[in-house]
């Protein structure tokens, strides 16, 4: 190690082949990976699930299981071949020299343990620290990590906290070595977006000072905007493309990478004027990857003969700083053409009202004591929630999770009865009918379209016995064979080939079951759709092409759709209205503009500056969010946002703490629940700009809110 | 004619055994050949462990289906001469021999042990589809609505299990229990499962195409009520559902003992299963309990269901052996195992092979039904 020269790499990948042999076959998941961290930097990995990223980070790690296997290259640390390395030196290297953070804090805590007693332990067991001085210093780490308290953080177990603050731990427990190299993979996958950005920021500004090289893993082109320096686009298996963060999202020199961004709804698409452009087709499994070039098969540019015919290499962009791409038409394409607009479509307007709430609250009741003897709480999950929905219209419910958004729902779809108010769906109240004693017709005509494709499916039903299951509820055809043609004509709607009729879901990908979860949604003709978080967990690139599908059977069928999400970035691009909630509460109603542009609520506000932007030329003013969200149970008195809001103070009176803020109407039917006045309110500047290019190719800050 | 020395009396077993060799490599070798298109059935043929212990037990099944062509002898006849004679003694007056010798009553054992793999896999499957059935049909409420339905059926399950096995079999089979009625009615209550179980199955699922429903719920019920009438009553008109009235009890407390655990991993599974999205998609297009209980969540958790059953039926092969053993239950003629050990147990110290011969054919399904059941328990980890 003495022999390392800090000018060099610290991380350096070569040729870096790995496979994993399973029983039936050999799965070369990596092939051919190259990529090197200069010391103090910090390179991004990005790419669809599956791609392999995490198999690269495990490799460094040299952590692959029993299955996998390093098939060729090499991985340099400070100089030394970790693939030739034995056990015992292995141990030695993690933990004090790399340290891994998983997207699950929970899996790297351990449950029984102190958090003290668990982030003592490494100092001690890696540099032979005494007990009083490592305790000492993870009370210093804890108050880096920047949790509040840290003496009772340190004697408090895992489950005690939330899990941002477990994810501040994990950091925490791999910062105590004082590691050199730090690989983070999808850490804030499993976290809000509030939470995400606090825990960005501090994976940033740590790294500035302990000055630790980092490997970050995600698939979120903004937050590896936010954190890196240099970034490597990876696509089955390969890295297809790295370079700067700034070259490669502002001269892109790979086709997947510029798809990549057409894919992604960033400030400025328009569902109708400028749609999203999906990626076509779906990604190879390692075992059937094409000849030549990997993306051939859904690129663009594709050359018959020429991309499929020889393996492509990694070729340098000459002129710029270490950039490289993997495509062998590179200097030929025109980087600057616009993309291709499918096709641009009407914006409908909104028709009759369908669906109007009003006044309605849930309220559960829950017993604290272990043996269901100690006091009852209530929950107040949904307080006072009112609002209109129209044909044709999306709705968007926005907000961080517990904040009432999943009841509603339950509520509306008569899994669970209101404690009061009404719900009026085309004119008759269902909000004391449970879905039991709802009749088929009002059943079928509001479904829902649900968030997790792993779960949405019966795993031991095929596609088509699920699809012909709802018309047959629905009372929809009067025979088998009706049904059947029904249940195909689905399938074509949703895009989707007749074959998947036979298949057992395990066979489908994850955008092809949330597919068929839509065709069952329809099955019954449904006007009312809510979908809850139908994307948020499927790929950028298939993203896009479910969301499309979803506003183009909007189209055709004048549904409304209620579309919940935690993501302002989906939310901005394809809703026509949005609903903020925090707490059960409705903080903010009101159309898409009027929400995403001043003035906001304070926690809207917050929530947008959350967000990760794959966008160099927006430039984002950050607000810190303190703290973690109310437990429901424990509701604070007056405005639900006051423990964390940064405008109280502008409020005389304690009003915030003491009154709740009545909903202020402005301008345009925009709501507001705050008691900050009018003027106050109009003070508020936009938390995205866009700085624009001036002609010396300075950036400026200018171009107002977008 | 000489006496058989060890080598050719497993010879000569072995010839015995043809059918079932044949039919194992049959089996054997069109498994391996289609595992790949055979799901967790076929997956069981890539564990060495699974493979042994499916060879195992399809053994005895095999050995139970063709157990008329296998045995040497009558399994009721008794032949004077051969009392207690040893292994490899050849029969006068034939040119055959008792090739693992001969019990107390002069009766071949080979053919004994052959013939009680029937009884054997008869009484011991059937009482665990039984028991499956009930611990389904009560388990799946329990866990899916959860409340003071689970509290009440969790507690009564708790009470059959808290109680010492053995001492509840004598209570069953003790004459004075019996005349109060109190198997029967168990067998009433405890036979009724099976028939509800399957008509709220396909009532579930064909409600909504009443022709259809009415159909196969009749042809159901109407086949289950009859079985039920001549298994829980014998007063079938027919007399082809019938219960020999020990075997009933045997039967009954069987099942009374084994429900309340399948019972408890049912409810288990269900509580997981419940929070899933196709649960809640089904709830949002407006299913029934049942059909969502069923066709929805049981489906899903068959896995661990199959592994228990595996393990179940070997344990319930050693309950009947060891009620046999206590002379509870099957008749004393029976080839069964468990009493086949107990007569010959009191001339172990002399005779020790009618006793010991029917005890390893024991352990031996019992090993193969664990080692079946590891493998598909490994096999559907996986993946
Ligand atoms: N069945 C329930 N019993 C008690 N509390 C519940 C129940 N369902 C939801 N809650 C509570 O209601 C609040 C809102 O939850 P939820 O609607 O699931 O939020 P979201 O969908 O936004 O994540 C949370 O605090 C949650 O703990
Ligand atoms: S090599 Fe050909 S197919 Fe591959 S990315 Fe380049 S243009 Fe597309
Ligand atoms: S009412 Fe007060 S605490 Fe609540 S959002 Fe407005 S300013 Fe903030
Ligand atoms: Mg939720």
């Amino acid at each position: 190690m003495t022999d390392w020269d800090p000018s060099k790499p610290i991380l350096e990948i070569e040729n870096l082949s790995i496979s994993f042999f399973t029983r039936t076959r050999e799965i070369p998941a990596v092939m051919d990976f190259s990529c090197s961290v200069m010391p103090g930097e910090a390179m991004g990995l990005v790419g669809e699930s599956g791609c392999g990223k995490s198999t690269v980070a495990l490799a460094v790690m040299r952590d692959l299981g029993r299955t996998g296997r390093i098939t060729g290259g090499h991985i340099r640390f400070k100089g030394r071949d970790l693939t030739t390395l034995t056990e015992e030196e292995l141990r030695h290297i993690r933990g004090s020299e790399i340290a891994m953070i998983y997207q699950e804090p929970m899996a790297s805590l351990n449950p029984a343990m102190r958090i003290g007693d668990q982030l003592a332990e490494v100092p001690m067991l890696h540099q032979g620290m005494a007990r009083a001085e490592a305790l000492k210093r993870a009370r210093e780490i804890v108050a880096d990590v920047r949790l509040p308290d840290p003496d009772r953080i340190l004697r408090a177990y895992p489950h005690q906290l939330s899990g941002g603050q477990q994810q501040r731990i994990v950091i925490a427990m791999a910062l105590m070595a004082k590691p050199a190299l730090l690989i983070l993979d999808e850490p804030t996958t499993a976290l809000d977006v509030t939470v995400e950005a606090g825990i960005v920021d501090l994976v940033k500004e740590l790294g500035e000072k302990y000055g630790t090289s980092m490997l970050f893993i995600s698939h979120n082109l903004g937050l590896i905007l936010d954190v890196c320096d240099r970034l490597c686009v990876m696509y089955s298996g390969e890295a297809v493309e790295t370079g700067t963060v700034h070259e490669v999202f502002d001269q892109m020199r790979h086709p997947y990478t510029q798809a990549l961004f057409r894919s992604i709804p960033l400030p400025g698409a328009d569902k109708n004027a400028s749609p999203l452009i999906a990626i076509p087709g779906n990604f190879p499994l390692p075992h059937e990857r094409p000849p030549g070039c990997n993306f051939g098969p859904r690129c663009d540019y594709f050359r018959d003969g020429f991309c499929n015919a020889t393996e492509v290499p990694m070729e340098a962009v000459p002129g710029h700083d270490r950039h490289a791409t993997r495509c062998l038409r590179w200097p030929e394409i025109d980087w600057n053409a616009p993309p291709k607009i499918g096709r641009v479509t009407e914006k409908r307007p909104p028709g009759r009202l369908v669906l109007k709430m009003e006044d309605l609250k849930k309220y559960y009741e829950v017993s604290s004591g272990a043996f269901g003897g100690g006091a009852e709480k209530v929950v107040k999950a949904n307080e006072s929630l009112s609002f209109e929905a129209h044909e044709n219209e999306t709705l968007a419910i926005v907000g961080e999770s517990g904040c009432g958004k999943s009841t509603f729902a339950k509520v509306l779809m008569g899994l669970e009865t209101a404690t009061s108010g009404s719900i009026m769906l085309f004119d008759e109240n269902v909000q004391d009918t449970p879905i039991q004693a709802r009749n088929t017709d009002t059943v079928s005509k509001l479904q829902m379209v649900f968030q997790n494709p792993f779960d949405t499916l019966n795993p031991s039903m095929t596609v088509g016995r699920q699809i012909i299951r709802a018309l047959e509820i629905f009372q929809k055809g009067n025979s088998d064979a009706e049904r059947e043609e029904m249940m195909l004509h689905l399938l074509d709607m949703v895009k989707l080939p007749r074959a998947f009729a036979e298949r057992m879901p395990r066979q489908l990908s994850g955008g092809q079951k949330q597919r068929v979860g839509i065709a069952r949604a329809f099955a019954g003709g449904a006007k009312v759709v809510v979908a809850d978080e139908p994307v948020s967990a499927l790929d950028v690139s298939v993203q896009a092409a479910v969301t499309d599908l979803l506003m183009d059977i909007q189209r055709e069928n004048h549904t409304t759709l209620l579309f919940i999400s935690h993501d302002l970035s989906i939310v901005r691009y394809l809703s026509d209205r949005v609903m903020v909630m925090y707490l059960g509460h409705v903080v903010e109603l009101g159309t898409t503009d009027q929400v995403f542009a001043p003035p906001y609520h304070p926690y809207t506000e917050a929530l947008l500056s959350a967000v990760p932007i794959a966008d160099t030329r927006v430039k984002k003013r950050r607000i810190v969010l303190e703290g973690d969200i109310p437990s429901a149970m424990n509701p604070p008195p007056g405005c639900p946002f006051q423990t964390r809001c940064r405008w109280k103070r502008l409020v005389p009176d304690a009003k915030c703490e003491t009154q709740m803020p009545p909903v202020k109407v402005l301008a345009g039917g925009h709501q507001i629940k705050c008691h900050l006045t009018d003027a106050q309110l109009a003070q508020m500047e936009p938390v995205l700009t866009r700085v624009t290019d001036s002609a010396g190719g300075t950036g400026g800050a200018s171009g107002g809110s977008i | 004619m000489d006496s058989l020395s060890w080598p050719l009396i497993f010879a000569k077993m072995a010839v015995q055994f043809w059918p079932v060799w044949a039919a194992l490599i049959v089996t054997v070798a069109l498994s391996l050949h289609f595992r790949r298109r055979l799901g967790l059935y076929g997956k069981l043929f890539d564990s060495t462990v699974g493979i042994l212990g499916f060879v195992i037990v399809m053994f005895w099944v095999f050995t139970a289906i063709f157990a008329d062509l296998i045995i040497t002898f009558d399994p009721l006849a008794q032949i004077s001469q051969m009392k207690n004679v040893s292994p490899g003694t050849p029969v006068p007056g034939s040119d055959a021999w008792y090739l693992l010798g001969g019990d107390h009553l002069a009766r071949d054992v080979f053919s004994r042990v052959v013939m009680g793999a029937r009884r054997v896999l008869t009484i011991a499957p059937a009482a665990t589809v039984i028991a499956f059935m009930v611990g389904i049909t009560l388990g799946l409420p329990a866990g899916y609505f959860g409340g003071k339905l689970d509290t009440g059926l969790s507690f009564i399950a708790n009470l059959v299990l808290a109680f010492p096995v053995i001492l509840l079999f004598y209570l069953l089979v003790t004459p004075e229990i019996r005349q109060t009625g109190v198997p029967v009615v168990l067998a009433a209550i405890l036979f009724l499962f099976p028939v509800i179980f399957v008509s709220v199955l396909l009532n579930s699922r064909y409600f909504t195409t009443p022709a259809k429903r009415n159909l196969y719920v009749g042809v159901a019920l109407a086949l289950g009520l009859w079985a039920y009438s001549g298994l829980a009553f014998n007063a079938d008109p027919t007399g082809l559902w019938s219960m020999d009235p020990n075997l009933l009890n045997v039967f009954v407390s069987v099942v009374f003992v084994n429900a309340p655990t399948v019972f408890r991993i049912v409810r288990g599974i269900v509580m997981d299963l419940k929070s899933r999205d196709y649960v809640a998609a089904g709830q949002t297009r407006g299913e029934g309990p049942w059909y969502i209980m069923l066709w929805e969540i049981l489906p899903n958790a068959r896995g661990p269901l199959i592994v228990d059953f595996c393990l179940r039926i070997g344990y319930t092969t050693i309950l009947l052996g060891t009620l046999g053993f206590f002379g509870l239950g099957v008749s004393p003629e029976s080839p069964d195992w468990g009493s086949t050990i107990d007569d010959g147990r009191r001339l172990l110290s002399i005779y020790p092979h009618p006793a010991v011969v029917p005890a390893l054919a024991l352990m031996s399904l019992v090993l193969g039904l664990n080692l079946l059941a590891d493998g598909l328990r490994e096999e559907s980890m996986r993946d």
